[in-house]
């Protein structure tokens, strides 16, 4: 079943132009003008229960537009939003006890409590029942090491200890679907891959819905089975990333050692990079075809004793693929 | 909305609790003002026996007394980064419409909360001066009634005040200004910097067509007996039509900021 639903969405912000300097200033105030900004254009997709969905995109694409309207925070000029069956700006009360959201870079916990007084107000406002709350807290704490500075008051905590009690926060009522706009923001190697096993337990053992914006290409790596590309407010790609790769990132090298050194190497569908001595460098030919397909071709052709593959990371993919939309849009 | 929100009044408490150099400070800073709030008008005193038609003793007391009465208002949470105003610059607003608690609701909430707690320092700074004799007990048991009814009515007065120069920031994304000037008036027109006696009469005028004395200086009066018990109907009419009026004027703001709201970017 679809946990979010997403049709059309479009969401104009109007601001008013400041213009530079004293005199520029004083125009503003006289006369402000009045300029429209599309951050989000007819965006359209689904997520699946269950599934984890990347959304990404270059700074100011509108990746946390969309959430916040996904969220009920924004409403949307234009287009429709469901999230489990709500309309989440028409019905904010009943569509906050199915969704859970961080806002990476801002806190929901109280500046001045410690963590854990901060969860238990989360707890009543959410009405958890104490039993499931305790068992929750200790599920979390198994899974993100919470105990260790839980008993701090929130402005004493790192960013990435912050973050980690923000997570808990967002799921302590348990909800189906869940909003994360970059979530791992500031974290070390340690805590970010313990934040990814923690959101892997939540989408495989929980089957909980979630939508996530990352600029971390690795997490998109571990994480991600679908993704969405906006640049400029518009979708651009939508599918998975193998898919992406094919489509942004067809540039890989295959390096192979050859049993015997022949003269000539040929291989159809592919070129030739290098070719020195047994050494030889293949990269995709005409019919641009997969490193997959490319390593069996060789293999038909000849007798290797060595091989590597070098793909694009994703990295590269990612700039391939926003410069392109530039283009298109260009 | 359920019994469990009504505990998330204890957010500013717990926070204070947390802190007990902040405790301290309060009490010092209480203290301090008290005693040279009843230094002043003593001396001020020193040569008359009544001004304005206010006798010593209930000049002192009504000194006192707002002094103490602006504990109630409730403390400012801005070093606790968990005021409107920083919670719509910062964006952290945001979660406020993501929770099953309306934001009307929960500002409510915490308002209470906070206002009981600087409530609790009253009844504490109240027994103590009542006991060392810096003020008297109220002129009689029917100003005393009067007295408690028109305090609740002033304090949702004032709560309704602050809740209208905190929601302009939707708008505004700041009120600094609106809040200073909120603040000035308030203090100047309901007497926190003298009774409202000591003022000429047009100031006296323009001060009972606006909502500031009925926050501070109406209350006090009937505790002090400067109002009569038989006044107490008509000034109690009046604080409940303000009561009324604000809340009438800060629910439709509410429902247009749910409208605007915008969060900066991120
Ligand atoms: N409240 C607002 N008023 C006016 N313009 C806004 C507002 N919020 C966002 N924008 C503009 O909308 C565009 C999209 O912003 P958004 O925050 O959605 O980007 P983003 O994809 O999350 O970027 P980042 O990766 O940097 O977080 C930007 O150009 C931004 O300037
Ligand atoms: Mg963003």
């Amino acid at each position: 079943m679809d946990a979010i639903i997403a049709r059309d969405l479009t969401k104009t912000f109007h601001t008013i132009a400041r213009r530079p300097g004293f005199v520029g200033g004083l125009k503003s105030l006289v006369a402000p003008a009045r300029i429209a900004k599309t951050a989000v254009d007819g965006v359209s997709f689904s997520v699946r229960e269950g599934e984890l969905l990347a959304l990404l995109g270059p700074n100011g694409a509108g990746k946390s537009t969309t959430i916040k309207m996904l969220t009920g925070i924004l409403v949307p000029t234009s287009g429709s939003v469901h999230v489990a069956g709500i309309e989440p700006h028409r019905d904010r009360e009943r569509n906050a006890r199915t969704i859970g959201a961080v806002f990476g870079q801002r806190t929901q916990l109280w500046w001045d409590l410690p963590a854990r007084d901060s969860l238990a107000i989360l707890r009543d406002i959410f009405g958890v029942e104490a039993e499931e709350y305790r068992r929750r807290l200790s599920e979390f704490d198994d899974l993100l090491g919470l105990s260790e500075f839980w008993d701090t008051r929130i402005r004493h905590l790192s960013l990435g200890q912050r973050v980690r009690c923000d997570l808990a926060a967002a799921l302590i009522h348990d909800p189906k679907i869940v909003f994360l706009d970059e979530p791992t923001i500031g974290m070390d190697v340690v805590v970010k891959e313990q934040v990814r096993e923690f959101l892997r337990h939540q989408v495989e053992r929980r089957g909980r819905a979630v939508v996530l914006t990352t600029h971390d290409m690795t997490e998109v790596n571990r994480l991600a089975e679908r993704i969405v590309l906006i640049n400029h407010g518009r979708l651009f790609f939508d599918g998975s990333l193998t898919e992406l790769r094919s489509r942004f990132g067809a540039t890989w090298q295959v390096h192979v050692t050859l049993a015997d050194a022949p003269a000539e190497v040929a291989v159809p569908g592919l070129r030739v990079l290098r070719h020195d001595g047994p050494r030889v460098a293949f990269g995709p030919g005409e019919g641009a075809t997969t490193t997959h397909e490319a390593l069996r071709l060789i293999i038909e052709r000849y007798a290797i004793s060595d091989l590597t593959i070098e793909e694009n990371d994703l990295e590269d993919v990612m700039r391939e693929a926003y410069l392109h939309r530039e283009q298109v849009t260009a | 909305m359920s019994v469990a929100q009504w505990r998330v009044a204890r957010v500013t408490p717990l926070g204070e609790f947390a802190q007990p150099a902040r405790i301290t400070g309060t009490a010092v800073r209480l203290a301090a003002q008290v005693f040279l709030v009843v230094c002043l008008w003593r001396s001020l005193y020193s040569q008359v026996e009544t001004s304005a038609g206010l006798a010593r003793e209930q000049a002192v007391t009504y000194a006192v007394l707002a002094v103490l009465a602006l504990q109630i208002r409730g403390l400012d949470r801005s070093a606790s980064r968990d005021t409107m105003l920083q919670h719509i610059q910062e964006g952290t607003v945001l979660y406020w419409f993501v929770r099953p608690i309306p934001p009307r609701r929960y500002y409510l909430v915490r308002a209470v909360g906070d206002q009981l707690y600087g409530f609790a320092w009253v009844i504490v700074g109240y027994a103590i001066c009542l006991a060392a004799g810096a003020v008297k007990p109220p002129a009689s048991g029917g100003a005393a009634a009067a007295f408690a009814v028109s305090l609740l009515l002033a304090q949702i007065i004032m709560y309704q005040l602050l809740l209208a120069v905190d929601l302009v920031c939707f708008w505004t994304l700041q009120n600094n200004a609106a809040l200073t000037i909120l603040r000035f008036l308030q203090n100047l027109l309901s007497g926190v910097i003298a009774p409202l006696w000591f003022f000429p009469d047009w100031f006296l005028t323009m001060s009972s067509v606006l909502p500031f004395r009925y926050t501070l200086d109406v209350p006090l009066s009937l505790y002090i007996g400067r109002s009569a018990v038989g006044e107490a109907p008509r000034l109690l009419a009046i604080q409940l039509l303000w009561c009324v009026l604000l809340a009438g004027l800060t629910r439709l703001m509410w429902r247009k900021a749910a409208g605007v709201v915008t969060v900066q970017g991120g």
